[in-house]
């Protein structure tokens, strides 16, 4: 009681000194347009910036503010565009990549970015003591798998070879249509070897290299503060080679799990963008001020990860059964305002082309049928199991929504908990719930960043499913295919598979939806919600 | 010993004593906001109780397609973003507030004075011990506290309101020590000394009965404290969970859409802040009712 009263201490006070302080004075954003200081709402407070460990999108903001990859994507196209590296060959099997770094690349210590650091970089990452749960981004590379599972001790008989100090050649184990897109993901940044060393062992997950003060980038911002809960400050870096074209001076980023205060913020002037619009709000703001909220296709995925090797989930008959009596149609049309499409695949519909297989439907009949084959007719003796969530006000009510349809259909009692971000995520990498909400962004635009996540073990499996065939197909079969056509029907069998074996209940797929303010510039929406942050500016249309 | 015998003989002849709690009763039923600010917390706990026949609709029971729909004929104060009907859910939500204010008050009240009482009637280094571990705990996170006892207990409806009580006796404790100590310098007390009385009985019949006005004020302001600090922690994902609620659960939830629905805001709040204010007069009825100095008049 003690700190509550407290805070609204504060909040009183803050009120008064705005009232106070208002009239002629500027709010935070027009200022910061003025001054080209960008006020972003991150969303959640980032879990770490470390590239090889982050595995969320708030993370992704940050991280690709402070670091770049060999190549970067052009925000209205989603195209590969040359980052750290000035142009690379592709050899005639589409197996060999060979990267010419630029001489310029610098580090924001002055050191010059090489082709060892790259070569260091994924070591790092695929080092399996450092337990990386995206080190599965880099199996295209020719032994790297084998390295990242402790198969060969020798990072030597991977395919990353060191040509010169600015030649970095990279072998593929298959042609992969997507590898360039990939050096524009977070887990192959390059990482500042000696900066990680100088503080302590470089498979240390929780090292302070990272912290302010102490991390060395090499992207087109640096690290000036990071306060925990309270703001994320990097400042344009003048050792980029780009740096010319680096349009804003600094980015804040601010961490507001509760959608209301950040949208309050937002309407206050205090931020250019949010991270995502309360449900309530969408009809308002679709209504009264069309111009700055800004709902588009997003390659995104929003389903309920089952843990299958617990009783009663781990009966088929069960997860079958609780997915086909989630009504998708009347959840988007009601809780979800209509902006989403709903799922009955994990796959977004049209990635490249490719169709995800639909292998079942809302049938509450069915549903039924299959509890009561499953030992609980009329839902009769199942145990009590609980829905997870991140705290935050939208995953709260499709939770609430989900609960009552399985109650009312299965006739069972279910609960729902929320954890902060750092805990869920730790909850679910130890497969410690029951049922969890997960939403999950593609990495690069093609099925492969959906599928490929469930293979046996997976970082991001995280639900214990684990299916031979899927992995044959995942691991040895789809890479070995030159066109989609083969590739996707491939895909498609192992989709099939999946969605036969329901380790996920998938639930809808995305729209993004966000408050922008019009002055933010050079931001345009893509399916990936991908800021290329040297294309942002800022300007007044006043 | 033949002495006392007669007296209890005597006794029929005496003219009939009024006991204390008697003499408060009628003291009580003259105060009129008292007695309103009791009849409506009966009320309150009447109509919470028999929610499930008062009202056609269940608390979980949703109707997505009709969604927040302003007060009606069918709905009487309306129904939230998922069709469930307000006044069903302020009702059962009144259980759970209720509850928590009596259970985890009465914990309070508990722990805290009998602490409070034996502190402050040793005195010297009991005392002085004790006190400090009231300072050590107050000085604990109190956030961090809960949650490290719902971490041991659980998460369990009975077990959250024992450990707001467990946070919330400390000051209840200092109260009572600070008066006991004051009370036992006078001469009731030594004379109930003297007459051999033992010192959990002066506790009991003497120090606790004087010491029972700032006791009863603090308990009612106490009860909606408990209250919100439960809605803070169902809100945080500590306390109740959905689809269960509190008013201070609906009340967090009605300020979320408070500007597209006000309805889910005024009502869980209207039905907090009523009892709220029945509480306080009825604590002030009944402080004036049982403060043995005042004069019968």
């Amino acid at each position: 009681m003690k700190t509550t009263r407290r805070n609204c201490l504060i909040i009183l006070f803050g009120l008064l000194l705005s009232a106070c302080g208002g009239g002629s004075s500027l709010s935070r954003v027009d200022q910061g347009t003025i001054d080209g200081v960008l006020h972003f709402g991150n969303g959640t407070e980032p879990q770490t910036i470390d590239p090889h460990i982050a595995t969320g999108v708030p993370e992704h903001h940050v991280i690709t503010a402070l670091f770049e990859g060999l190549a970067t994507k052009n925000p209205y196209t989603l195209e590969s565009e040359p980052g750290v590296a000035e142009s690379w060959d592709i050899s005639e099997d589409g197996k060999t990549y060979i990267f010419h770094i630029r001489p310029n690349a610098r580090w924001s210590n002055g050191d010059a970015v090489t082709a060892e650091d790259f070569r260091w970089s994924w070591e790092r990452i695929l080092t399996p003591e450092l337990a990386s749960e995206y080190s599965y981004m880099l199996y295209p590379i020719a032994n790297a798998e084998n390295f990242n599972k402790g198969r060969i001790p020798d990072f030597n008989q991977v395919g990353v070879k060191v040509l010169d100090q600015l030649t970095l050649e990279v072998q593929l184990r298959a042609p992969t249509p997507y590898f360039l897109q990939l050096m524009d993901h977070y887990s192959t940044f390059p990482v500042h070897r000696a900066t990680i060393e100088a503080f302590g062992s470089y498979t240390d997950q929780l090292s302070q290299w990272s912290r302010e003060g102490n991390i060395v980038s090499n992207g087109p911002f640096q690290l000036a503060e990071w306060r925990i809960n309270s703001h994320i400050r990097v400042e344009k870096s003048m050792s980029y080679w780009d740096t010319d074209s680096v349009k804003l001076n600094s980015i804040i980023f601010y961490p507001t799990d509760n959608l209301i205060t950040e949208e309050r913020m937002f309407r206050d002037g205090l931020i250019h963008r949010t991270e995502d619009v309360p449900l309530d709000k969408v009809p308002v703001y679709l209504e009264e001020d069309p111009d700055t909220i800004v709902i588009a296709p997003y390659l995104s995925s929003y389903y309920y990860m089952i843990n299958t090797t617990k009783p009663p989930l781990d009966d088929l008959r069960v997860r079958r059964a609780l997915s086909m009596s989630v009504d998708r149609d009347l959840l988007n049309e009601t809780v979800l305002e209509n902006i989403m499409v709903p799922a009955y695949f994990l796959t977004p519909p049209g990635t490249v082309g490719y169709e995800p297989p639909v292998t079942f439907a809302y049938d509450p009949e069915q549903a039924r049928a299959l509890l009561a084959e499953a030992g609980y007719p009329n839902g009769e003796g199942f145990p009590y199991f609980e829905i997870l969530y991140n705290t935050q006000e939208n995953h709260r009510r499709i939770a609430v929504a989900i609960q009552e349809m399985w109650r009312e259909t299965l006739n069972i009692d279910v609960g729902i908990v929320n954890q902060e971000w750092q805990v869920y995520l730790e909850s679910v990498g130890n497969i410690n719930y029951d049922v969890a909400r997960r939403g999950w962004v593609g990495d690069y635009v093609d099925p492969n960043t959906y599928l490929d996540m469930f293979i046996t073990g997976g970082g991001n499996n995280n639900t214990g499913f684990s299916n031979a065939r899927y992995d044959e197909i995942m691991l040895n079969e789809a890479p070995l295919k030159l066109n989609n056509e083969e590739r996707f029907a491939l895909y498609t069998e192992a989709e099939t598979i999946l969605m036969d074996n329901m380790p996920i209940i998938p639930i809808y797929i995305y729209q993004t939806k966000n408050l922008k303010n019009p002055d933010m510039k050079g931001a345009p929406s893509n399916i990936m919600d991908h800021y290329n942050w040297k294309y942002v500016y800022l300007e007044s249309d006043q | 010993m033949s002495n006392q015998t007669t007296q209890i003989e005597n006794i029929d002849a005496m003219p009939k004593g009024v006991s204390l709690w008697d003499d408060a009763w009628i003291r009580l039923k003259k105060n009129k906001l008292a007695m309103v600010g009791l009849c409506f917390l009966i009320f309150m706990m009447i109509v919470c109780l028999m929610a499930p026949l008062l009202t056609p609709y269940g608390y979980e029971e949703q109707d997505l397609r009709l969604g927040a729909s302003a007060p009606s004929v069918t709905h009487w104060l309306g129904t939230d973003t998922f069709g469930r009907d307000m006044l069903t859910r302020i009702l059962y939500g009144g259980r759970v507030s209720l509850m928590v204010g009596f259970i985890a008050t009465s914990v309070a009240l508990l722990i805290g004075v009998t602490y409070g009482a034996i502190a402050g009637y040793a005195g010297g280094k009991v005392d002085a011990l004790m006190m400090r571990l009231v300072d050590i705990i107050y000085a604990l996170p109190f956030m961090i506290f809960i949650v490290l006892l719902m971490v041991v207990f659980g998460r369990n409806l009975l077990l959250l309101f024992l450990a707001i009580g467990a946070v919330e006796w400390l000051v209840m404790a200092r109260i009572v020590r600070g008066q006991i100590q004051n009370l036992k310098q006078q001469e009731f007390v030594e004379a109930a000394i003297s007459l051999g009385l033992s010192p959990g009985a002066i506790i009991r019949k003497h120090l606790i009965p004087n010491a029972l006005g700032p006791i009863i004020v603090y308990t009612t302001l106490t009860i909606p404290n408990v209250m919100l600090l439960e809605a803070f922690l169902s809100f945080l994902g500590l306390g109740i969970q959905p689809p269960q609620s509190s008013w201070g659960l609906l009340i967090s939830y009605g300020v979320e859409s408070m500007e597209e629905y006000p309805w889910l805001l005024i009502f869980p709040g209207l039905a907090l802040t009523l009892t709220l204010f029945a509480l306080n007069f009825m604590g002030d009825g009944l402080r004036d009712a049982l403060d043995p100095k005042a004069s019968r008049d």
